[in-house]
């Protein structure tokens, strides 16, 4: 077993009203279910941060990450045998679709 | 992690949304909508993401208003770490310590009659009102609400763009008018609230969930209206017409989705619970002073909903009221209802005579209703061959979908009567 992360790009539930957010809920629900104790943990970051690139030029910006596609909207932290169950288990996300999804391996595979 | 979770009720984001947005423009002042609207949204995503995993809370309403509290006041803190404003510091302040009578059910009330307020200013046009009043009150996407009132997204989305503009730069003050810019105010409001509903009874077109949800959603505004306003007797008027008409709306549309004429409706799909309240607020809306038009449209209905059946209906008092109401509100279309009842007191044939002469009229020229009318009384009296030319005009009126197709099977029915004769 090794575990994975899941990095979701992109600011697609922002443009569903409140009625489909609900809607999708149930898949939501399901797909972590789903997953069982594959699923370690998740969260949906916030819009606002700060983006520190020195110590020299401190603060560069301090959100919001809107503009971009390519914001990061939240992690999940699951675990697959290997790459290629860990790219399946993000392709049954409910996510795919409103969200791209970075699969990224944790470097060092847990030792058993 | 599953099975016992609670199930939230239907809409419950949606109606959410309208009270968090009305709550947080409270904090934020009306320059500031679209930033409260960002915020509830992402309360909700947060929301959705929790309870996938989790379990849904067992109060999810106060989930959401503690978040939504909390989201907004880690916004303030920020814009004065940016601005250095004295004044958001004072807003910050208020809003820690008042912040929770800011959400009690009194003051989500009063906040959501600001909002109404605010978005039904005169100042914005008619088609700005409407769509902020959905998009921000009734918490639809603008997806949504362009279904619903038949156009697109991009449209719907510069309505909302000069709205919020608008609202910034004229700086509408976040509150409930009163003394005499009160009845302007509520006149403008309970118009804005008449058209959303006749935007989603009238139309047979798009989607017939949504359009329901809009003759609900108006009712509801105007129920939160009048719980405030018991002594406005042309908003009671409004709320009763409102009530008596959505009764009816099951029974419009068969299972199969065909439209079903008045006289053939099922009178048992009627919903009793709408016809009790809107004969309430009828009696509510009776008083010496004002006759409005909502007044006598809400006394026509109220007419039909009490009626045994359609052929006991008492159709001299329908006409007087119709002519009652074309004085006030002079419109072909009330002629046009003024002649179908005629077939009821007169016969169709005298009928008919009235709808040849209003087809000259030019505002009608389009209207399909009035040559679908003309069909159906030509078949009536067994004029297949007259029946079919109607309805061929009508179909070339562009009806919608559903409406062509109540207009193909009759054209249909007609042929197989003549060639069966």
């Amino acid at each position: 077993m090794q575990e994975f992360l899941l990095i979701l790009k992109g600011d697609g539930m922002n443009h569903l009203s409140p009625d489909e957010l609900q809607n999708i809920m149930s898949d939501y629900k399901a797909w972590v279910d789903q997953l069982g104790d594959r699923y370690i943990s998740g969260q949906r970051l916030d819009e606002s941060g700060a983006l520190i690139i020195d110590k020299k030029s401190g603060i560069i910006t301090d959100g919001p990450f809107l503009e971009s596609k390519e914001i990061i909207a939240g992690y999940f932290l699951i675990q697959a045998e290997d790459q290629e169950e860990a790219n399946k288990m993000a392709c049954s996300s409910p996510h795919l679709g409103l969200y791209s999804i970075e699969v990224r391996p944790i470097s060092f595979p847990k030792m058993k | 992690m599953s099975g016992k979770s609670k199930q939230l009720v239907e809409h419950l984001f949606r109606t959410e949304y309208g009270k968090l947005v009305a709550s947080l423009t409270r904090i934020f002042g009306t320059s500031h909508i679209q930033l409260a609207e960002d915020i509830v949204q992402e309360t909700l995503i947060s929301a959705l993401n929790h309870w996938s995993v989790d379990m849904v809370p067992e109060n999810p309403t106060g989930w959401l208003i503690q978040v939504a509290k909390r989201k907004a006041l880690n916004q303030l803190k920020r814009d004065k770490m940016i601005q250095g404003h004295l004044k958001t510091m004072q807003l910050v302040n208020n809003a820690s310590t008042e912040a929770d009578p800011v959400f009690i059910h009194d003051e989500i009330e009063d906040s959501q009659l600001r909002m109404i307020f605010t978005c039904c200013h005169p100042s914005l046009t008619v088609e700005s009102q409407i769509a902020l009043t959905l998009k921000t009150l009734c918490g639809f996407g603008v997806r949504e609400v362009a279904n619903a009132l038949l156009t697109n997204e991009s449209t719907i989305n510069k309505r909302l763009y000069r709205a919020k503009i608008s609202i910034r730069e004229s700086n509408l003050p976040y509150h409930i008018p009163h003394g005499k810019e009160l009845n302007n105010r509520l006149e403008s409001v309970c118009l804005t609230l008449y058209l959303i509903f006749n935007e989603g009874y009238n139309s047979t077109i798009g989607n017939s969930i949504i359009q329901k949800d809009l003759c609900l959603e108006a009712i509801r505004l105007a129920k939160l209206l009048a719980n405030r306003f018991n002594k406005n007797y042309k908003l009671c008027a409004l709320l009763a017409l409102m009530c008596l008409h959505a009764a009816r709306f099951d029974a419009r549309i068969d299972n199969k989705g065909a439209i079903v004429l008045f006289e053939d409706q099922d009178r048992s799909l009627w919903n009793n619970d709408l016809i009790n309240i809107g004969m309430w607020y009828l009696k509510l809306s009776i008083n010496h002073e004002t006759l409005s038009a909502f007044h006598i449209e809400a006394n026509i209905a109220a007419q039909h909903c009490m009626a045994e059946s359609f052929e006991s209906t008492d159709w001299q008092s329908i006409y007087e009221q119709y002519e009652l109401l074309e004085k006030i509100k002079p419109n072909p279309v009330i002629r046009l209802n003024l002649a179908i009842i005629q077939s009821k007191l007169k016969g169709i044939k005298s009928s008919l005579a009235m709808l040849d002469r209003l087809s000259n009229n030019k505002a009608l020229r389009n209207y399909y209703l009035l040559p679908a009318t003309q069909g159906i009384f030509h078949m009536k009296l067994a004029n297949y061959a007259d029946a079919i030319t109607y309805f061929l005009q009508a179909k070339k009126l562009k009806p919608s979908l559903t409406e062509a197709k109540f207009i193909e099977d009759k054209l249909q029915a007609c042929r197989d009567l003549l060639s069966s004769n």
